[in-house]
């Protein structure tokens, strides 16, 4: 089932790879796919942004530990950013909408509506990063969860536009309701143009890898 | 041979002030924009991407250091303050100042 996933995702990344000759970023009109992997979930979001204040768009997630989907629309939604001659904050409201698919042990292709909410806050300047995001899941019996990470990160040296930047990254993730509350996640992040790319390895030995592009 | 030489001088004289005249022309045809929130090279892409949707534009230069971006403008285009100031936002970006000299 893992692996159908992970073929799943890693195909619709290329079909708009090779579809995606332009349009970035979270600017009006802009279109991005976000496709994220870690010990705990795999996840696509496929969105949109109207203007600089949102963004709508398809996501789908494979939760791993109970082999459970997520099929939806999610809104993004950014609450306050403040630029300033130093630096950029950005706080955001996530929220998705869909239906929770399970066979999971004694969930026999069970279907139920699902639904997430969660708040994001990232602040960084050229040399350091720290970024904070929580999230409440709810359906009515497949997963009931509430999950935080907080990340921080430094930029060993100042690239300019146009370069190859590298970031060394901590990210702490907490699930107060899993066996493993805490874990740790050293990641590398990489950027050039238009192509954002995270890789790391958890204190579970779990791989995270990340990928974005905006269009 | 002295109207020779005096012909020549002149023509050259005259193509030089024509292309000094270009040039002048040419050095116009840009302008800059200091920006807040300039920090990531990923980010700022939006401000390219939007910039050179415009017919007017040729290409653009982004100093992240300075906050700083250049705008070159095809001959005899132009590109008004509010369009400039529209663009800015719609890429997530304050303007600070917009400098045509």
């Amino acid at each position: 089932m893992n692996k159908i996933i992970l073929r799943c995702f890693f195909l619709s990344v290329l079909i708009f790879i090779t579809k995606s000759h332009a349009r970035p970023i979270s600017y009006a009109g802009g279109w991005t796919i976000m496709q994220m992997n870690d010990f705990n979930k795999h996840s696509f979001h496929f969105h949109f942004s109207p203007s600089i204040k949102y963004s709508i768009g398809y996501k789908s997630e494979f939760w791993r530990k109970k082999e459970w989907q997520f099929h939806g629309t999610q809104l993004n939604y950014l609450i306050k950013r403040i630029n300033t001659s130093k630096s950029q904050t950005n706080f955001y409201l996530k929220n998705g909408l869909g239906i929770a698919f399970s066979d999971y042990k004694n969930f026999e292709k069970k279907i139920e509506p699902n639904f997430f909410s969660g708040l994001s806050f990232d602040w960084e300047d050229r040399r350091y990063f720290t970024s904070y995001e929580n999230r409440i899941n709810y359906n009515s019996s497949i997963d009931k969860f509430f999950v935080q990470k907080a990340r921080v990160g430094y930029s060993p040296y100042i690239g300019k536009y146009g370069d190859l930047h590298t970031w060394f990254m901590l990210e702490i993730q907490h699930m107060p309701n899993v066996q493993d509350k805490m874990v740790f996640t050293p990641l590398l992040r990489l950027f050039k143009d238009d192509y954002l790319l995270e890789t790391g390895l958890s204190n579970n030995n779990n791989f995270t890898f990340n990928f974005i592009k905006r269009f | 041979m002295k109207l020779f030489f005096y012909i020549t001088f002149s023509i050259l004289i005259l193509m030089s002030n024509l292309t000094n005249a270009e040039n002048k022309e040419n050095t116009k045809d840009f302008f800059t924009i200091s920006v807040n929130g300039l920090v990531c090279d990923f980010c700022a892409r939006s401000i390219e991407k939007l910039f050179m949707k415009r017919e007017s534009v040729l290409d653009i230069d982004v100093n992240l250091e300075k906050m700083l971006i250049t705008v070159r403008l095809k001959k005899n285009k132009n590109l008004d303050n509010q369009t400039i100031k529209q663009i800015i936002n719609d890429s997530g970006y304050d303007i600070v100042e917009i400098n045509r000299e």
